[in-house]
């Protein structure tokens, strides 16, 4: 197990150091330079040279890279060009929503979809098969800032059901929560889809598997095999084919909280982006695909915990 | 030979008899036909505004579709928006496939830099299309190529590992064997052999993976970070539409509409294909 464990954290580090470089390159070779873009418009050419070596834009390529390296270890990501915000402050005012957002749709989107999945096994080739199957084919056919429209248009104004844009407050004050409910089923709609296919697939694998017709045959009920036979058992690729898609739920996050005004790192990844930002969104490219590999590590080990084959691999 | 003789006509029975992945295959058809021909379909210029007509609701006498917020055309843009988003899936489709499927036929061919290549594509796929997207839009800047290069990058590891997994599985049969005794080099063999039995999965995939690619690229032209504005771009129309949503709903929901209506078609015609294709997969 611990061999496992060292092997994939092994993999996971190069991956990062990977990461970091690039992000570190992008500042490279970015056609604008940042100390032209602080200095404003206006500025001589002497002051944006103090800038330049007030940054460090002068020194050689290798001295910047361990510096950037030394500093990013101490947490330090650089200031924003546009206002002069610690970036790494900024990030940690925005990792809670996004996380928070996450959470608010995985949470009715996972069982809701493991279940759908089930039944769809369960009842293969019926019409509630067909129709939980069209439905998740609509669901991982739909863009995300469809859905989303869609609900503001709806939800939010035509019916003033539920606020549209920004937080409110922490997800367990009611405020918050009603913040939350629109971006998290949006973000969670789109994530309902692969979880039931998924599941269907797996569940529909083990619902013929031998062990499976040991349990019918010593009369267990139907619930019994399904739900503790079946399913328990189709529930490992489950956990790793969701863990896969966390990408998916990642850029789906990124559009959510674009579309809603949530003040997550994917909005401030994308307004970084349009606006020139470049520690700033360096900063958050880093942040976003750290956490990626962070949840990929997690799977992996949680799949060795579930699964005691694959520790061997 | 006689295998793949019969299988052919077998297949597209079995697509053409689920209505619907037939409806699929038509309107994908007519979505294409309309994207080639739209300087000629369309009623007016998609970049020409009208400040006297913005915001038109659809149904109106001259402009079916309605305008837009600047009084543009919507079912010009439409069909000139069409053009783009098909473009930049099919380009990023044709590239990434392209490099995906050479890396894994090389892959499956020559055994020695298996291991190696297939680490490559391991650590490719680890990362996501859309951080992909997010870095080069900051390294280009904002534009459709970013989005292309993100894509393509993208579909490269995916395409290989298919191709590669594919490739193998023809590796073993008995008439590469044959074909080999005969003294037949390498490339020829790839060429004659290998590629054209491995066309029906990738044809698969890749009808799936154009769905993919056209809703990650117009997700990503929607965040501003693809088609800048004034280009007629799906995704960048429908994030234009954003503003006056309260006031004009059909200049966002009709290309997002669009998306999902061409995504959906690629997905339900890529699974009716794959079912036919592999028949212990159907439902």
């Amino acid at each position: 197990m611990l061999r496992h464990a060292m092997g994939r954290i092994a993999l996971a580090l190069p991956v990062l150091l990977g990461v970091v470089l690039v992000g570190f390159l992008l500042m490279q070779v970015v056609p604008t330079d940042p100390a032209t873009v602080r200095a404003g418009p206006m500025a001589s050419a002497e002051v944006i040279a103090a800038i330049r070596s007030d940054l460090g834009l002068d020194q050689p390529l290798a001295v910047q890279f361990g510096k950037y390296l030394w500093r990013l270890v101490q947490g330090d990501l650089g200031v924003s060009i546009i206002n002069n915000v610690p970036v790494a402050q900024e990030l940690g005012n925005t990792i809670g929503p996004t996380l928070e957002l996450m959470f608010a749709s995985l949470v009715w989107s996972i069982p809701l979809g493991i279940g759908m999945g089930t039944i769809a096994a369960y009842l293969r080739g019926s019409w509630a098969d067909r129709a939980i199957m069209a439905v998740s084919v609509a669901g991982v056919s739909v863009p995300v800032f469809f859905l989303g429209l869609v609900l503001i248009w709806y939800v939010g104004f035509q019916w003033q059901l539920l606020p549209f844009t920004g937080r409110q407050g922490p997800l367990w004050t009611l405020d918050g929560l009603r913040a939350v409910a629109l971006p998290a089923i949006t973000l969670g709609g789109v994530f309902v889809g692969p979880v039931a296919r998924m599941t269907r697939t797996a569940v529909l694998e083990t619902l013929s598997a031998d062990h499976v017709r040991t349990a019918r045959a010593k009369g267990l009920s139907e619930t019994a095999v399904v739900l503790h036979h079946a399913l328990r058992n189709a529930l490992i690729p489950v956990v790793t084919l969701i863990g896969l898609q966390i990408g998916f739920l990642l850029g789906g996050a990124v559009v959510t909280e674009t579309v809603f005004s949530w003040p997550g790192v994917g909005r401030l990844a994308v307004g970084a982006i349009t606006s020139s930002d470049f520690p700033m969104a360096q900063g958050t490219i880093i942040v976003l695909s750290a956490g990626f590999i962070l949840v990929n590590l997690t799977v992996d080990l949680l799949y060795g915990v579930l699964d005691p084959r694959v520790r061997g691999a | 030979m006689s295998a793949t003789y019969v299988a052919r006509p077998t297949v597209l029975r079995l697509v053409l008899r689920d209505a619907a992945a037939a409806g699929s295959a038509a309107f994908l058809a007519l979505v294409v036909l309309a994207a080639l021909l739209a300087p000629w379909l369309a009623p007016f210029d998609p970049y020409e505004t009208d400040l006297m007509a913005v915001m038109q609701p659809p149904g109106g006498e001259n402009y079916p579709l309605g305008t837009d917020g600047q009084g543009r055309d919507m079912l010009s843009r439409l069909l000139f928006g069409l053009r783009v988003t098909l473009l930049m899936g099919v380009t990023s489709l044709l590239a990434g496939g392209v490099i995906g499927v050479s890396i894994g036929f090389i892959a499956a061919y020559w055994r020695r830099v298996d291991g190696l290549l297939m680490r490559l594509m391991d650590v490719m796929l680890s990362f996501p299309a859309i951080l992909f997207g997010l870095a080069l839009a900051a390294i280009f800047g904002p534009g459709l190529i970013a989005v292309v290069i993100a894509l393509s990058v993208a579909t490269v590891p995916l395409m290989a590992r298919i191709a590669r997994s594919t490739a193998l599985v023809v590796m073993a049969q008995d008439y590469i064997e044959a074909a080999r005794a005969t003294g037949m080099g390498d490339w020829r063999l790839i060429r004659r052999h290998l590629a054209p039995n491995c066309v029906a999965p990738l044809l698969v995939f890749s009808t799936l993976r154009l769905g993919q690619v056209i809703l990650l690229g117009s997700a990503l032209s929607f965040l501003g970070l693809g088609a800048q504005a004034p280009t007629a771009e799906l995704g960048a129309m429908a994030a234009q539409g954003r503003t006056f949503l309260f006031f004009a709903p059909h200049i966002s929901v009709i290309p997002s509409a669009a998306i999902f209506a061409i995504v959906l078609a690629c997905n339900l015609l890529g699974d009716a294909l794959r079912d036919a294709l592999d028949p212990k997969l159907r439902p």
